[in-house]
């Protein structure tokens, strides 16, 4: 049982690390877990991202602010760069891949950042545009590498207009991709509203609400696929 | 706390140590880390300067971290290109404002920290902390006086003897397109971009630069 008790240790250790923004305890962490053999994936979800989980928490609670936020995320790519190397499968059920981006006008990428990072952790393979993007050029991209998903991100109510030009633009060129917006002006109701899939209130949010709209996709297609075959 | 922090950090190296307090200037992300701590390492332009700053800089944040508080470092302007989230923040603060506000110097008339003990020979690194320690008090006039050497002795005529005043709009001392023409005519003869000239020639810890880690303390 010391095997269990090491694990336990572990997970620990890396939760704390990102919480208390220390990336040389995740590095060290990180290491120990592939020095006793651990499986890094469950090193990945049960201790950097459960530790990220509360550090939302603590976001939204307004005890951390947006420094804290920042070296948190450092600490979880600390350990994430160690341990990516070694997870062979990530057992998400589902991977897909993802343009993502702060509208045009728009400058603030810390949410886009932080939701980009979830989906680095998830396995998908992500293009990021940045922030400031030309309108046209997330359905350029969209269609160029042929993403099951596109993340708009805004925090300005004058920029987050140009996310519903976006979305009608992707709809006419690929009516099935999956979109989803985000930010601090946005909500459910506007995501509705101009038909966005999915509104990401925070990027744990995203991260859930993008898996299921993926897989749901896939289903879409595979059911697609075997009509044509049928 | 203050106390312990400093001494442990002289210890370990460094030159000069000295707490400000900014409430009221900082930018509203960071403006929770009121405290300042600034620490200054007799700079001997070489790599071994930066890797001792960031080196002081981790024991400052483990010494706050095991006390219960928040920090933030702020690395060595050199060593500031890294691709990490949180060096975003790193634009919305200046090391020379958290050194005169600690009361380690002022800015002198080459646009440097002046320290009376060291001069302009300090490389500089801050964390910032919502530790309550105590604060130093703030220099608020270049004390350069008369003295214009830096001036003089400046191949480029790049500075232009301004004085600087914390409570006036910050004066144009040096002209950056003659210094930076200078230092690009200097890197093509010798393949490095370095003159500093005016951190040579500055009279204000020329001697006591190398010894004497007491002179650390503002008796003016």
């Amino acid at each position: 049982m010391a095997a269990d008790e090491k694990k336990k240790e572990l997970l620990e250790r890396l939760r704390n690390a990102v919480i208390q923004y220390d990336e040389d305890a995740a590095k060290e962490a990180s290491q120990e877990v592939l020095d006793v053999g651990m499986n890094a994936n469950d090193a990945i979800f049960n201790g950097l991202v459960s530790g990220m989980e509360e550090v939302g928490r603590l976001f939204e609670a307004q005890e951390y602010f947006v420094p804290e936020l920042l070296m948190c995320a450092d600490a979880l790519y600390a350990g994430l760069d160690i341990l990516k190397p070694h997870v062979e499968q990530l057992d998400l059920g589902v991977k897909g891949s993802v343009v993502i981006g702060t509208v045009e006008g728009d400058v603030h990428d810390i949410g886009k950042n932080i939701v980009k990072m979830m989906f680095d952790v998830a396995g998908f393979n992500v293009y990021d545009l940045g922030r400031d993007v030309p309108l046209d050029k997330f359905v350029e991209e969209q269609v160029r590498t042929d993403s099951d998903l596109v993340c708009l991100s805004a925090m300005m109510t004058t920029t987050m207009t140009g996310m519903k030009k976006v979305i009608d633009n992707l709809r006419t060129k690929n009516p099935n991709v999956k979109i989803m917006i985000g930010g601090a002006p946005v909500s459910a109701d506007i995501a509705e509203k101009w038909g966005a899939d999915g509104y990401a209130k925070d990027a744990n949010n995203a991260l859930k609400d993008a898996i299921n709209m993926i897989s749901s996709l896939k289903k879409l297609k595979e059911e697609a696929e075997a009509k044509k075959r049928g | 706390m203050n106390g312990t922090l400093r001494e442990e950090l002289l210890r370990s190296g460094a030159s000069v140590v000295g707490v400000a307090c900014l409430k009221d200037v900082l930018h509203q992300d960071i403006a929770h880390l009121e405290k300042a701590v600034s620490i200054g390492v007799d700079r001997n332009l070489n790599e071994d300067t930066v890797s001792l700053l960031l080196g002081l800089q981790k024991r400052t944040a483990g010494i706050l971290r095991k006390a219960g508080y928040r920090y933030l470092c702020i690395p060595p302007d050199s060593d500031r290109i890294r691709n990490t989230f949180v060096s975003k923040l790193y634009p919305l603060f200046t090391h020379k404002m958290a050194a005169t506000s600690a009361g380690l110097g002022w800015i002198g008339k080459n646009g440097l920290l002046i320290n009376p003990g060291f001069g302009p020979r300090l490389s500089l690194a801050t964390i910032l902390t919502d530790a309550p320690l105590q604060a130093g008090t703030p220099i608020e006039h270049s004390l350069c006086g008369d003295c214009g050497m830096c001036m003089e002795f400046c191949p480029s005529d790049a500075i232009t003897g301004e004085e600087w005043s914390r409570n006036e709009p910050f004066p144009e001392l040096i002209n950056p397109d003659r210094c930076a023409s200078h230092k690009k005519k200097i890197k093509a003869l010798r393949g490095k971009p370095n003159c500093g000239l005016c951190i040579a020639i500055c009279p204000y810890g020329r001697k006591t630069c190398k010894d004497s880690p007491t002179a650390s303390f503002v008796e003016a």
